[in-house]
């Protein structure tokens, strides 16, 4: 199977997977009333607005009411509100993937736009300096440690290492960052509680940036701590697992030096399924992002999740959920194209 | 089959941490039989969620055992309740009871608030009179508060009864009358004006604990005050159910209290076996699905193996977080509904993982010469290839279990917790909302999570213990 088809059969499941996410979504906020109530919601406001500008023109109420009302089944209409749900579906799907994510209902974003888009651009990229740095650092960090231990099997600080990797598959992350914010701002104040900037913002290009780092550097350490474990664990065994290949000990009969078997005959190998991993490690990232950022206080894509649960902000609960998926679907196809350039045989 | 399997547990055993996790389990099984057995069926809704039956508690008091560690001595609840009254005067026509209590008061504080709560009173023709004194260890004495049982309704018939069905609280700190009171026992005793606007923001009960000193602040008095409620009977047939009073504390019981007084080791408690339920029916559920369809998928393989793959393939591409937030959110806080949720997108992983076994195993000798003795396909799915599975099914069930546990916990941190079955996750997520972190409630935050941890770890430990048998090459290492 050449590369290129093999790319295009992933490209498509994923996505299905896009399209299956957002059918999901929108079916079950169809089924269950919620779409019809959003709708109902902007229909009703755009009335009252539409009611108050006219009310300044027709005197008579009666005269009023009957334009009003005629306004509003205009508006029903245009909306298909006069149908069931499912007439609608098509144009949603269509219109949430060419990404026009409609408007807030009460979420705002920090420049006072209530498009959905706009709160969202604006978020995005605090999100992904969490994510990624933490990816990165706790990616490095598994790769050197996993190496290491894979040398070392049996040894005290082998085991000593797996029993930690496999307690941190057991600690909530954003359990781990509570702890760290009780302890490292509450009782000894290194940290700040949460945000992304003091208040007032101190001024001067550096000056931020330090103190943005200084507001991130408990989050990311949270991420990293709740990943690198089973990071390292997995390293270990899949480096173990090459190690005792057949072509391992036929290296090493040939009498090349350690260092060069571990570079180039294990690792090589045991690379993709290393980086299968770290796609598996990135939805984690992304739903770690979600509790992680609520602790914190941080003002990315998870923490206006939470914030739109609470404010019953249905098109942002929407539009979110789909950019998750889209988020994780995209970097899971550039793991895919890394896949086929890191593993010879499957190019073949 | 068996033989596998045994081999499972024995391997299981003879590991540290399967040992370990196997006595944990046991622990947290008896525990939650114990709660199950001990605690209402309707415990979340009618118990746990109803301020009332926490009002005599210390809102965010820290654990009792907190005073073992510091010089100074914080005051812990004592509560007196009693039906049977000390004394009965029987009179002409008033009949006198008593009820005394003995408060030992030993902490470098005041009480940080007194309550009386009645109940089940009946008269029959003129309400009865309750008065309520305390007698002080200097000897002075102070009548706090005198309450007269409403008088009977038009139309009503004897006996009157009052206060049977909910029994009447009276917040003493924070009254008028008692106020008013105490400020005029100030002014007479210790020649000490304060005005009752002051008082009642500074609390009465440092006033009622204490003495006046110079600079106009007050130092507790430390000793036994006797507590005498009188109540006055205009009849031979009036009686009074019963008499509580309140001392209440700034540390409460075991593991302390919330903002609502509620007792978090009541609530803690109560999270064993929903944790355990949560986890072992998701990953049991999870497990047969994702085993049989794995198994169906391998062993018929064609179009029935291409479209449960191309199935799995999605929902495991899903992100699960922000699908299990969103779908929970519209569908509403429904502990079954989380669940289900946890099962429809977790079973793909195990099918994938069991196909791929089921591939290698069906090329067998083993299942090959069924076929030709002529076994039925099912037949040789359920008794040829899925028992050399089984162990390795096992196990992946053991290391589902904490991760359908941890996500609920996850999903009631983030306000979307069947609120009818209080989880660590949402007494967590209810101590974080009210600034627990901010204000150093420790022992409302701490707790929730350590034990969310010691109940993941369990299976965890368990898993650890049964990896040398699932995965024979790690063994060849050591």
């Amino acid at each position: 199977m050449g590369a290129a088809r093999l790319l295009a059969i992933k490209g498509v499941t994923l996505f299905g997977v896009l399209l299956v996410s957002l059918l999901l979504v929108i079916v079950v906020l169809g089924a269950t009333g919620v779409s019809d109530r959003m709708m109902g919601s902007i229909v009703n406001e755009e009335v009252r607005e539409l009611r108050q500008s006219l009310a300044i023109t027709i005197r008579d109420p009666i005269e009023l009411e009957r334009v009003v009302l005629a306004e509003r089944e205009q508006l029903v209409e245009f909306y298909g509100l006069d149908n069931p749900w499912y007439t609608r579906l098509p144009d949603m799907v269509w219109r949430i993937l060419r990404l026009d994510l409609g408007s807030a209902r009460t979420l705002k974003s920090f420049s006072g736009s209530t498009r959905v888009s706009d709160i969202v651009l604006e978020r995005l990229p605090n999100t992904v300096i969490l994510v990624t740095t933490a990816l990165a650092i706790s990616s490095v960090l598994g790769l050197y440690i996993g190496v290491k231990l894979a040398t070392r099997v049996g040894t005290t600080l082998d085991r000593g290492v797996s029993y930690i990797s496999a307690a941190s598959y057991a600690l909530p992350s954003w359990w781990v960052g509570i702890i760290f914010i009780m302890i490292l701002s509450f009782q000894f104040h290194i940290f700040p509680f949460g945000g992304i900037t003091s208040a007032p913002v101190p001024s001067g290009f550096l000056n931020r940036t330090f103190d943005i780092m200084w507001h991130a550097t408990l989050p990311i350490i949270t991420l990293t701590l709740a990943s690198v474990g089973s990071w390292a664990y997995v390293v270990r065994t899949m480096v173990l697992n090459t190690a005792q290949e057949d072509f391992v000990t036929v290296a090493r009969a040939k009498g090349l030096p350690e260092n060069k078997i571990m570079n180039r005959h294990i690792i090589r190998v045991a690379a993709p399924p290393i980086v299968t991993n770290l796609v598996l490690g990135l939805t984690a990232s992304f739903g770690g992002a979600i509790l992680t950022e609520t602790v914190f206080n941080w003002p990315g894509m998870g923490r206006l999740y939470y914030d739109a649960i609470f404010a019953l902000d249905e098109n942002v609960i929407v539009a979110l959920t789909f950019i998750f998926t889209l988020l994780y679907v995209g970097a899971r196809f550039i793991l895919e194209v890394l896949y086929i350039l890191l593993d010879p045989r499957v190019r073949y | 089959m068996e033989e596998r399997t045994r081999n499972l547990f024995k391997e299981l055993l003879s590991s540290g941490s399967g040992k370990v996790g196997i006595a944990f389990i046991i622990a947290l099984i008896i525990i939650s039989l114990g709660v199950i057995i001990i605690y209402p069926p309707d415990f979340g809704l009618k118990y746990w969620s109803n301020p009332v039956l926490w009002a005599d508690n210390p809102r965010a008091a820290p654990p009792a055992w907190t005073n073992l560690f510091s010089s100074y001595n914080q005051a812990e609840t004592v509560i007196f309740e009693t039906n049977i009254p000390t004394e009965r005067i029987p009179g002409v026509s008033i009949t006198k009871v008593l009820y005394t209590f003995n408060l030992n008061h030993k902490a470098d504080e005041p009480p940080s608030f007194i309550s009386m709560t009645v109940g089940n009173i009946k008269y029959n023709n003129r309400p009865p009179v309750l008065i309520v004194n305390i007698e002080r260890p200097d000897g002075n004495k102070i009548e706090l508060y005198r309450l007269i049982v409403p008088g009977p309704l038009p139309n009503e018939v004897t006996p009157f009864a009052r206060f049977s069905e909910t029994p009447f609280r009276i917040q003493l700190s924070g009254n008028h009358e008692v106020v008013s009171a105490v400020s005029n026992f100030l002014k007479q005793e210790f020649d000490v004006s304060i005005s009752n606007q002051d008082l009642l923001l500074s609390g009465v009960d440092i006033a009622v604990f204490g003495t006046p000193q110079d600079d106009g602040k007050f130092d507790v008095l430390m000793g036994v005050y006797k507590i005498q409620v009188d109540a006055f009977l205009y009849n031979e047939d009036d009686s009074i159910g019963s008499v509580k009073f309140v001392a209440g504390g700034s540390v409460h019981g075991f593991m302390g209290t919330d903002t609502l007084g509620r007792d978090l080791s009541i609530g803690l408690l109560f999270g064993f076996p929903v944790a355990l339920f949560i986890g072992l029916v998701a990953s049991s559920i999870t497990t047969v699905i994702g085993t049989s369809l794995g198994i169906i998928s391998g062993y018929i393989g064609g179009k029935t193996d291409t479209s449960i793959q191309r199935a799995a393939d999605i929902f495991t591409n899903i992100p699960l977080l922000p699908i299990l937030i969103f779908l929970s959110f519209i569908v509403g806080p429904n502990l079954f509904i989380i669940i289900l949720i946890l099962i429809i997108f977790s079973w793909p992983g195990l099918t994938i993982l069991i196909r791929s076994m089921v591939l290698q195993i069906r090329s067998g000798q083993l299942v090959e010469s069924s076929i030709t003795l002529g076994a039925s396909r099912l037949r040789i799915m359920l008794r040829h290839i899925f028992p050399q599975t089984a162990p390795f099914v096992f196990a992946q069930m053991i290391f589902f279990t904490p991760s359908a546990i941890l996500a609920e916990a996850a999903l009631s941190f983030l306000g979307l917790g069947d609120p009818s079955l209080p989880t660590w996750g949402q007494i967590l997520e209810y101590g974080f909302r009210n600034g627990g972190i901010y204000v150093g409630y420790w022992w409302w935050i701490l707790p929730p999570g350590i034990l969310i941890v010691i109940t993941a770890m369990t299976f965890v430990l368990i898993a650890l213990g049964m990896e040398p048998i699932i995965n024979p090459r790690l063994k060849r290492g050591h």
